[in-house]
């Protein structure tokens, strides 16, 4: 009797659940574009957010006064159609007419004079407001699509920041019932981009269909895909499972093996691009840390030597990863190449070391916080030459913390350059007055300084490749790699792969049925 | 002969030795123990599992057919020899960074063990002071451990490890250190309950009366007494330790790449399972076959200490 | 037997206290929140200007002593990462912790109890040995493998229960499977001791003489004297399931309390871990307490001592 019971459950479990598989790839069907996204997404106001998964969503959903065109790196105009710069520090902007917002209303200068003075304005906490804040002193309007910017001193960057991370909102966005609200725009932005958000989970799910009055001359063109659901998943084993089952469409930046395992399972497409994204290990040639060790030069080159990143970045990372031999990604502006190099010779890294009379009794400790492989490869490629290689592998909060308070003597480093094709973005931060810097070379910050103050691209590019070179001479880095992404969809959708590793989930369509 | 025995040999009131008392050294006694022990087929395969572990553990440069840290990246994520794409020189394949699966599994018994005697050790001997000093105090200082006790089950042991790794550092005696302060309850309750008895003993009164000082009741009346409890639970606590170190390098937060560890293998593996199952199922094999070892061996001394009391 | 609960209940209130605090200790020497909030590539100025307006700059028994107000007039704070406030957080991920350690004891008692019970009718017979068997490797099997292989088995290899999240009950039947293994053991080894001790003691023997056989005896007689300190075991394994979901909630996806408390220690959110913790101490005190009250029932000696 029970046996039998048992037989008709497990059949009636069996049947439910192939019933419950959905049909493979319905999506196309009812024109849905499903995405994973391993971090949680809480708020959809990119003035108020920092990761990737927010930039890919505020590029659906917002626009900006400039684009950057990702192939040839130009200013290309968007909501702004030209813009003059009167004298170094003003900037007239001429906006775009027949714009609407997705509430209907009509963009104009007002727009874009209260986006820039809320973003000034120290009491909206917006966190888009270092960038700018930085070198923008005053917005005005001109006319009602004009607008003129005052700089506080010169800055070459000035558009590329705007274009980058300066969404533009309403007039009037942020007041609600006659009070500040910093949340206003959080869970039901209203946008000026090509989707307008439906709904919206944090933490779990939004939901973007197509904005039908969304202006004809944009560089980002009509979409070609009608709905957008983005679904929040943090494990990679469930990430695959729902690729599998045909439950998600595209997920992106996952591990190389559960790339390629997905790929073999032939129910998915992978593709891979670059990214602007580096890593590198930082040393401290200054000593900050007490440990004066890696202060000699020589040692420093030394654990250059003994790195081997070709087999790093080919065998780890894989796809369009690619070694890199200075403090920047080769598609930066300013990024010189012709540096000092120091290609894999392990020999001549134990020979440097003995030179300097490295004493290989005390240990080296190596932070890292991402990519657990490349850490472990490090750390046994510097073991080999004969150090004594301490790996601490933990959280990005404690290694901040640790850096803060002077105690790291070397760490693996991973820079984003928050998606901008310029050497500025990484050298700032990294050689400037910062604690990432653990080189406290004057000289070189004074170069990158420098970099910063005039807009004349040859003087720029000559004082990045002083910096660059003395970078490399004195090796105060261990430069690694650039990173590639992998992209995983169905068979049924076509994506175009972008140059810069920032998914433009716009650019995606079905491809035609068969 | 301990202080028990003289006194009962003098005479003195005889009251019958609570259950978990150490069997007298008389030889018909010791005959009978041996004869359960002989008998008892779950000890004796707990003693071989843990004696096998520890002979793989100590010969382990001999027995691993590679250096477990020696990586060869084009060589990464090879599985098993019998399966399609395995190759003979790493017999059960490599894990993400090329390293031999073989090997790695073979040195962390090393980990293991010293985990597990290390840190059941700490939790001895916190948790045998804290249980005889409540148990024989009482009053206060009673009551301050059991607050303690409630505090500690109360803190959970992630966030305590996470944070003392992150300011002292991710040694390995580190994480001994944390297991073993983070498992001293079982052996709190198991001898203050025993030490409460033991307290009101007739043997215990005749040793204040002639004149023992407070230390040498304890080190010699009580714990003597305590002995076969406390070497049970050790070594249930031995395949505890293992496990929970297991579980906090599985959260990333114990030892640290690029030590073998059993627990770090599996988090490491986690990500190909659907792919690369043996990168899992080998060192959880590992972990369970050395618990068990350990389990059985605890429930085998205690059934043979004490038949009485057999569960 | 009222001042035996007041003596609890102050224990209680000293046993958060010093957890609480040690706690708001420990995430604050240990990692920056700021950095944490600010995100991995931001930039020095957005982490200061955060640091700033989150208070951080502040003295640390400042901060904890404005916590501690807020925190007994109910109010847990915002979290700093979720826009929600800490209290609306944990209710809405209170319900699948609690419905994932219902199931877990479900699965302990359907499992444990009849093992133990058949155990005990035979003791030493194979029946027995293979109950203690069972017994024996539950407890070695570490909890987060055994839900990783029962996720290759059953989700993967045999399609039948969906891989992770938490939207259908099917979603809590293999999680629930790993967390109720773990009470097992323990569980079923009382059982079957205390039912062996009511099985051979008067009462039972005088329901025997009166005729009383099988099941009647069984569950009329028997189980009845030997349920209660079953029950307060229970009660005490349900009070560490919220503590134990962390890994099984992580394996599986499940967007409980526990997940919760691994995301916030992991990611510097203090507020919430405060809160979680505090909770747990709190349930983890209450569960005791029941099963002491339980056990006072039992033998009125314990309740002077």
């Amino acid at each position: 009797m029970r046996m039998r019971r048992c037989g008709r459950l497990a059949g009636a479990f069996l049947l439910a659940s192939a019933l419950a598989a959905p049909l493979a790839w319905a999506n196309r069907a009812d024109d849905t574009m499903v995405v994973a996204f391993q971090r949680e997404v809480v708020n959809l106001d990119y003035l108020y957010t920092t990761s990737q998964e927010h930039v890919i969503l505020s590029d659906l959903t917002d626009d900006r006064l400039f684009d950057v065109d990702p192939k040839t790196n130009d200013i290309r105009p968007m909501l702004a159609t030209g813009y003059q710069y009167v004298d170094d520090l003003t900037l007239d902007v001429t906006l775009r007419e027949g714009v609407h917002f997705h509430s209907g209303a009509a963009f104009t200068a007002d727009d874009v004079v209260y986006t820039y003075q809320w973003v000034l304005n120290p009491d909206s906490n917006a966190r888009a407001s270092g960038t700018v804040t930085r070198w923008l002193r005053s917005v005005e309007k001109l006319g009602p699509y004009k607008v003129r910017f005052h700089l506080k001193s010169i800055y070459p960057l000035a558009l590329r920041d705007m274009a980058r991370r300066i969404p533009i909102r309403r007039n009037g966005a942020y007041q609600v019932d006659g009070k500040d609200d910093r949340g206003a725009q959080a869970l039901h932005p209203d946008g000026l981009g090509p989707y307008r958000v439906a709904a919206f989970q944090p933490g779990q799910r939004a939901e973007l269909v197509r904005f039908d009055g969304y202006y004809q001359d944009s560089p980002k063109g009509r979409p070609a895909i009608g709905r957008i659901v983005t679904r929040t998943i943090p494990d990679w084993g469930t990430q695959q499972a729902e690729l599998m089952s045909g439950g998600v469409d595209w997920a992106y930046d996952m591990p190389l093996d559960v790339a390629q395992s997905m790929e073999a399972t032939g129910r998915a497409v992978r593709l891979s691009g670059s990214s602007l994204r580096l890593s590198f290990v930082v040393l401290d040639a200054a000593g900050v840390s007490g440990n004066t060790a890696l202060t000699d030069v020589k040692v420093r080159r030394a654990l250059n030597y003994a790195v081997n990143r070709k087999a790093i970045s080919e065998f780890l990372i894989g796809g369009a990863a690619q070694p890199i031999v200075a403090a920047c990604h080769p598609l930066q502006f300013g990024c010189a190449q012709d540096v000092a190099s120091y290609p894999y010779d392990p020999a001549k890294a134990k020979a440097l070391l003995k030179e300097a009379g490295y004493d290989a009794s005390k240990p080296l400790e190596l932070w890292a916080y991402r990519d657990r492989a490349v850490a472990e490869a490090v750390a046994a490629d510097w073991t080999a030459a004969g150090v004594n290689v301490k790996l601490r592998y933990g959280q990005l909060a404690s290694l901040d913390q640790a850096r803060a308070g002077g105690k790291i003597p070397a760490y693996i480093g991973s820079w984003a350059n928050g998606g901008t094709a310029d050497t500025a973005m990484i050298a700032r931060v990294h050689f400037g007055d910062t604690d990432r810097n653990l080189s406290r070379n004057a000289d070189v910050a004074k170069a990158v300084m420098d970099a910063e103050r005039t807009n004349d691209p040859a003087q720029r590019a000559a004082h990045y490749r002083k910096a660059l070179q003395t970078i490399a001479d004195q090796a105060y880095w261990v430069p690694l790699f650039a990173y590639s992404v992998n992209y995983l969809t169905s068979p049924d959708l076509q994506f175009p792969v972008p140059a810069d590793g920032l998914p433009r989930l716009f650019e995606a369509s079905w491809k035609p049925a068969k | 002969m301990t202080n028990q025995d003289k006194t009962l040999a003098a005479g003195l009131a005889a009251t019958a030795p609570p259950p978990a008392a150490e069997p007298d050294f008389d030889a018909q006694r010791r005959q009978a123990f041996w004869r359960r022990v002989r008998g008892h087929r779950g000890l004796q395969a707990g003693a071989a599992i843990l004696l096998a572990l520890l002979a793989v553990a100590v010969f382990a440069p001999w027995l691993a057919p590679h250096d477990p840290n020696a990586q060869s990246l084009a060589y990464r994520l090879l599985p098993p020899a019998w399966s399609e794409g395995g190759s003979w020189t790493y017999l059960l394949g490599t894990d993400q960074v090329g390293r031999d699966y073989l090997s790695r599994l073979i040195y962390g018994t090393r980990i293991s063990l010293v985990v597990g005697f290390g840190a059941a050790s700490i939790g001895c001997l916190i948790g045998v002071t804290l249980g005889v000093c409540a148990g024989y105090f009482g009053g206060r200082i009673d009551s301050l451990v059991s607050f303690l006790l409630t505090s500690q089950l109360a803190l959970p042991g992630l966030l305590l490890a996470m944070a003392l790794v992150f300011i002292i550092g991710p040694s390995l005696w580190v994480v001994i250190g944390i297991i073993g302060g983070l498992h001293w309850t079982y052996y709190l309750v198991v001898t203050r309950t025993s030490t409460m008895r033991l307290r009101q003993l007739d043997f215990v009164a005749a040793a204040r009366a002639i004149g023992s000082s407070r230390r040498q009741i304890l080190w010699h009346e009580i714990l003597p007494n305590l002995l076969n409890q406390i070497i049970v639970v050790f070594t249930f606590e031995v395949g505890i330790a293992v496990l929970a170190e297991a579980a906090l390098s599985f959260l990333g937060v114990g030892i640290q790449p690029p030590t073998p560890s059993w627990g770090l293998m599996i988090a490491e593996g986690k990500m190909a399972i659907f792919h690369r199952p043996w990168l899992v199922v080998l060192p959880g094999m590992a972990l369970f076959l050395l618990v068990i070892g350990a389990n059985l061996l605890g429930d085998g001394l205690r059934d043979v200490t004490s038949p009485e009391k057999r569960n | 037997m009222l001042r035996f609960a007041l003596k609890r209940l102050g224990l209680a209130v000293l046993v958060a206290l010093a957890v609480s605090f040690a706690t708001f200790l420990l995430l604050n020497l240990a990692t920056d929140p700021a950095q944490a909030i600010a995100g991995e590539n931001a930039e020095p100025e957005l982490v200061a200007q955060i640091r700033h307006e989150y208070g951080f700059d502040r003295p640390f028994m400042e901060r904890y002593g404005s916590w501690l107000a807020d925190a007994v007039r109910g109010d847990f704070g915002r979290s700093y990462y979720w826009h929600d406030s800490v209290s609306q957080l944990v209710l809405k991920h209170a319900p699948p912790t609690i419905r994932l350690a219902l199931m877990a004891l479900m699965v302990t008692v359907l499992v444990a109890i009849p093992l133990g019970v058949i155990a005990a009718l035979r003791p030493n017979s194979a029946v027995d040995r293979l109950a203690l068997g069972i017994a024996v490797s539950a407890q070695a099997i570490p909890n987060f493998w055994l839900g990783l292989m029962l996720v290759i088995l059953f989700s993967v290899m045999l399609p039948i229960f969906p891989v992770s999240g938490d939207t259908s009950w099917l979603h809590y039947v293999l999680p629930a499977l790993v967390l109720g293994t773990s009470s097992v053991p323990a569980v079923m080894r009382l059982t079957r001791a205390g039912l062996i001790e009511v099985m051979g003691s008067d009462y039972v023997r005088t329901a025997r003489a009166k005729g009383y056989r099988g099941i009647e005896l069984l569950a009329r007689h028997a189980l009845r004297n030997a349920i209660l300190p079953i029950v307060s075991v229970l009660a005490v394994q349900l009070g560490q399931k919220f503590g134990g979901s962390v890994i099984v909630e992580s394996i599986f996806a499940i967007n409980g309390l526990g997940r919760l408390t691994l995301q916030s220690i992991l990611g510097s959110d203090i507020p919430t871990v405060q809160m979680l913790i505090f909770i747990f101490a709190i349930v983890f005190i209450l569960m005791n307490f029941l099963a002491d009250v339980l056990n006072a029932l039992l033998d009125p000696r314990i309740r002077m001592g």
